[in-house]
């Protein structure tokens, strides 16, 4: 065929993405520049406070915030789900593809309804709070629900199955002689995969690591409900800018970081890959 | 064998992640079916939950309007999904631009494209409900079907194509009995990935639907639900939503045979 | 007489109810290049991975340097193993794949350098020491992982099916280059490989596996001259074999004839047989010979340094390949069609049960 007839066929899906993705979010980053309006408008002159907004302290505090909770749910995620995954490829070969349909099948079912199932356990009457009395434990339980830690574990719990498939890709690719090699030569078990294994599989942990940590810190879902709105994150801002608080511009400008830091993130995570990309070509 | 990872702690490994996996979502199946509807006390098998559920106008109302924006979102996604993947394949060079603008959709933060959509439609004076949801859901759920006809393609036998045209088949006739046979499969694959994905899709739909009850959809109601906490049809609805989600993605799964999108 | 090196005593592997490697027994010695040799499922592979740590022997021992080395996991014994996939490590260059090995004995860092450095230069890759695996060619791939292996001194180095991934003229190069090196190093080097040829080239001493017990073993003349199976006497190059009978304590051909050989003990009279003899053994003519058959010319090739024919004959139901030196083809022109009578001698003929 003519290399003409591809345009035309991906016109239409191209014109769609232009319209409704590029173009809005050029407008955003457009919007970042522009001053709030006195009633909540927008008002089309250039000025770099909404920006210069975002580092004010006040703000900084819940980006480190927001950054230390995602940090922490992704450090947490990429520990269980690289574990997860090692366990599956160590497993024969050919229970290996049904152990990780049932890994990643929760991934697939509704984000609200997986969080709402921890809100079911810790609640003050939930399944914990039940387990706990009727095993006799009388005295006041800490409170679960509503802090730091419930969103941490929401967070890892929602996002752990795309970990374990990230993680599983390069470990399932390794040519297990590689290992056989390093103890061979006279490496003991853990030097091998300190050694071997962990460098070679660095891109699946970084691709694991970038997308809870991006997609934690944008979340306004989970600090939201399980969070039960008693602290702030990145997401909790941009949401109320645009959806209570009305300063556009200021919102705009918050989630211009966000991408900004999801881009240096998938900068790092391409270089990783990189780093380790000799591994391609050995894979058996 | 020496060296080898040590089985039993490999298997406790599998045992600790699946349960936490499994744990909660399987609690929540058990609740939906407990007659008092409290987690502290099983006081016996029933429904009725799931009956009330049925007798709830704004339930059925919001679970309407997602079958709605689901349908006809994954119907034009699939066609201009699978029109993208085609052209994407066929075409010799590949850019690096191209591929950013056909990845993005299924990296960037939801919270992003919703805001993005929603200062868009209200700078254009759109008039917010339905219609915009479905227009924003076209948007990632495009990219997602053209990646799993993509992965189709990539193992496609392009020289019956020549063929075809050889035999004298205009470029149409070729793609419908010659292309469109073989990677099938995949179409209804990534069409049901998509539903599933229109279904279960939260913030978004959240930013563009406008104010008012009408233009609700069911994730849309159940955020507001949980907000005031834990009741038994909630238990109900999540488990009717999980299923279908679920159901869903095994069919697609079992279709395509190539492995989860995104893998 | 000197103890062996390696002693493999009655070991039997299994794995569930498959016997990969049933009442094996060998002594390998000091400085030797040894191979086992078998098609694949025949338990090499898994003779090489006991005798390199990875597999334990379901029964049986391996003795080195007369100590029972059987459980002594990989990274302990001193034993190295080169790979089949050569299994370098992607993430680190050339220099860092071999020193690996002795960063893991925690030598010097000065004397890890050191010998680093030599081997680099025993394998002729020092300007490419910095290179990652992946921007190599395949046989230098090959020479870092021997390197890797070798730069441990291992008092014996395993080498699974080191030339298999390389193309045809490489390995014939490689073929020789190992002799050198093990020459050089006087390590003691076992080989595995499905390739007979390739035994027959390198080895001191061949053991032919199957079904994973040992077959044959001895030098690379005792085994190609003196077959002590008809499967051995197949797999190592090319064989003629003449289905045959005995009768009346000889060993009578199909047509009747009978043909001159030493009979195997414990051929009954009236067992089925099969007389075999090498192409190279059979020459033109009958004068001298013990044994002579004729044929009609099917087929000839010309091989540069002989001349090859396929006989059509009443004795075999398959062509009877001769192969004629270029002397020999030269004192007489021949076409195909032709009817040429050929002879061999008794002592080149060997026997087996069918």
């Amino acid at each position: 065929m003519t290399d003409r007839k591809p345009l035309y066929l991906m016109s239409p899906a191209l014109a769609w993405l232009t319209g409704f993705m590029v173009i809005p979010c050029l407008l955003v980053l457009a919007l970042a520049f522009f001053r709030r309006g006195i009633y909540g408008g927008i008002e089309y002159t250039f000025t770099l406070e909404n920006i210069a907004l975002v580092f004010d302290p006040l703000y900084a505090r819940i980006f480190l915030k927001s950054a230390g909770i995602a940090g922490l749910a992704a450090v947490l995620a990429v520990i269980l789900g690289y574990a997860a995954a090692y366990a599956i490829a160590a497993m024969p070969r050919r229970r290996q593809p049904m152990l990780l349909f049932f890994a990643v099948l929760p991934f697939w079912s509704n984000y609200l309804v997986r969080t709402y199932a921890w809100i079911v356990l810790l609640n003050r009457e939930g399944l914990i709070a039940a387990v706990a009395h009727g095993l006799g434990y009388d005295g006041e339980l800490p409170k679960l629900l509503y802090t730091e830690s419930a969103v941490v574990v929401g967070l890892v719990y929602n996002y752990l199955p795309f970990v374990i498939l990230a993680c599983y890709a390069p470990l399932s690719r390794l040519n297990p002689e590689m290992s056989e090699a390093s103890r061979d030569l006279g490496a003991s078990g853990w030097t091998t995969f300190r050694r071997v294994v962990l460098p070679v599989t660095v891109p699946g942990i970084a691709t694991g690591f970038v997308f809870v940590f991006v997609l934690s810190i944008g979340n306004f879902v989970t600090p939201a409900l399980l969070g039960g709105g008693q602290f702030q994150m990145i997401g909790n801002l941009v949401y109320a800018q645009f959806l209570t608080a009305n300063d556009w511009p200021f919102g705009a400008a918050l989630s211009m970081v966000l991408i900004a830091i999801m881009m240096g993130l998938l900068t790092l995570q391409t270089f990783a890959t990189e780093r380790a990309s000799g591994a391609r070509r050995q894979e058996t | 064998m020496h060296g080898g990872p040590d089985k039993r702690l490999m298997l406790l490994i599998l045992s600790v992640v699946f349960a936490f996996l499994y744990v909660p979502i399987s609690v929540l199946f058990a609740l939906s079916f407990n007659e008092g509807g409290l987690p502290t006390a099983w006081t016996g098998f029933s429904v009725k939950w799931y009956g009330e559920l049925a007798r709830n106008g704004e339930i059925m109302r919001a679970a309407f309007n997602t079958l709605v924006v689901a349908t006809v979102s994954t119907l034009l996604a699939t066609v201009l999904g699978t029109l993208l993947a085609v052209g994407v394949e066929i075409r010799r060079r590949k850019g690096r631009f191209l591929e950013t603008i056909i990845f993005a959709p299924m990296i960037i933060p939801d919270i992003v494209l919703a805001i993005a959509l929603l200062s868009f439609f209200s700078l254009l004076n759109v008039t917010l409900g339905l219609h915009t949801i479905i227009v924003s859901h076209v948007v990632f759920n495009l990219a997602f079907v053209c990646s799993v006809v993509r992965a189709r393609l990539k193992t496609f036998d392009w020289s019956i194509v020549e063929a075809s045209q050889d035999l004298g088949a205009s470029t149409v006739v070729t793609l419908w009995r010659v292309v469109l046979p073989g990677m099938l499969p995949a179409v209804i694959a990534g069409a049901l990935l998509a539903f599933t994905l229109s279904v279960d899709e939260f913030i978004i739909a959240f930013f563009t639907a406008g104010a008012g009850r009408e233009s609700i959809t069911l994730p849309m109601q159940i955020f507001a639900m949980i907000r005031f906490g834990v009741t038994p049809e909630i238990n109900a609805l999540a488990v009717i939503v999980m299923t279908v989600s679920v159901a869903a993605l095994a069919l697609s799964q079992r279709l395509n045979r190539g492995g989860l999108p995104g893998q | 007489m000197t103890q062996p090196l390696l002693s493999i005593s009655n070991i039997d592997k299994h794995f569930g109810t498959l016997k990969a490697v049933d009442n094996v027994s060998l002594d390998i010695r000091e400085n030797e290049f040894f191979a086992l040799l078998g098609a694949s499922g025949s338990g090499k592979t898994t003779l090489l991975r006991m005798l390199a740590g990875f597999e334990v022997p379901t029964g049986g021992a391996i003795y080195l340097d007369g100590k029972d080395v059987s459980a002594i996991p990989p990274n302990r014994r001193p034993v190295n193993l080169m790979f089949q996939s050569y299994a370098l490590f992607p993430h680190m260059t050339v220099a860092q794949n071999i020193a690996y090995g002795l960063e893991m004995e925690r030598l010097p860092r000065r004397e890890i350098a050191a010998r680093v450095e030599e081997m680099l230069g025993v394998i002729q890759l020092s300007q490419l020491a910095g290179r990652k695996p992946d921007q190599l060619s395949g046989g230098q791939r090959q020479r870092v992982a021997l390197a890797r292996a070798l730069v441990k001194r291992p008092r014996l180095l395993l080498l699974d099916e080191p030339l298999g991934a390389l193309d045809k003229k490489l390995r014939g190069e490689m073929q020789l280059e190992l002799k050198r090196i093990q020459h050089e190093f006087g390590i003691t080097f076992v080989v595995v490989t499905h390739d007979q040829e390739e035994a027959l080239v390198m080895a001191d001493r061949i053991a032919i596996l199957r079904d994973g017990r040992l077959l044959q073993c001895g030098s690379p003349r005792e085994i190609y001259e003196t077959p002590q199976s008809r499967f051995a006497a197949d797999f190592i190059g090319v064989m003629n074999f003449l289905p045959a009978r005995v009768g009346g304590g000889v060993l009578l051909a199909q047509t009747g004839v009978p043909i001159a050989a030493d009979l195997p003990e414990g051929l009954a009279e009236g067992a089925e047989a099969v007389a075999a003899v090498r192409p190279e053994r059979l020459h033109l003519g009958q004068s001298g010979a013990d044994n002579s058959l004729t044929g009609t010319i099917g087929a000839m090739a010309y091989h540069g340094l002989d001349l090859q024919l396929h006989l059509t004959t009443p004795l075999s139901p398959q062509p009877v390949m001769v192969r004629l030196t270029a002397d020999a083809a030269e004192g007489r022109p021949l076409s195909i069609g032709d009817e040429v009578t050929v002879g061999w001698s008794a002592r080149d003929t060997r026997v087996f049960p069918a």
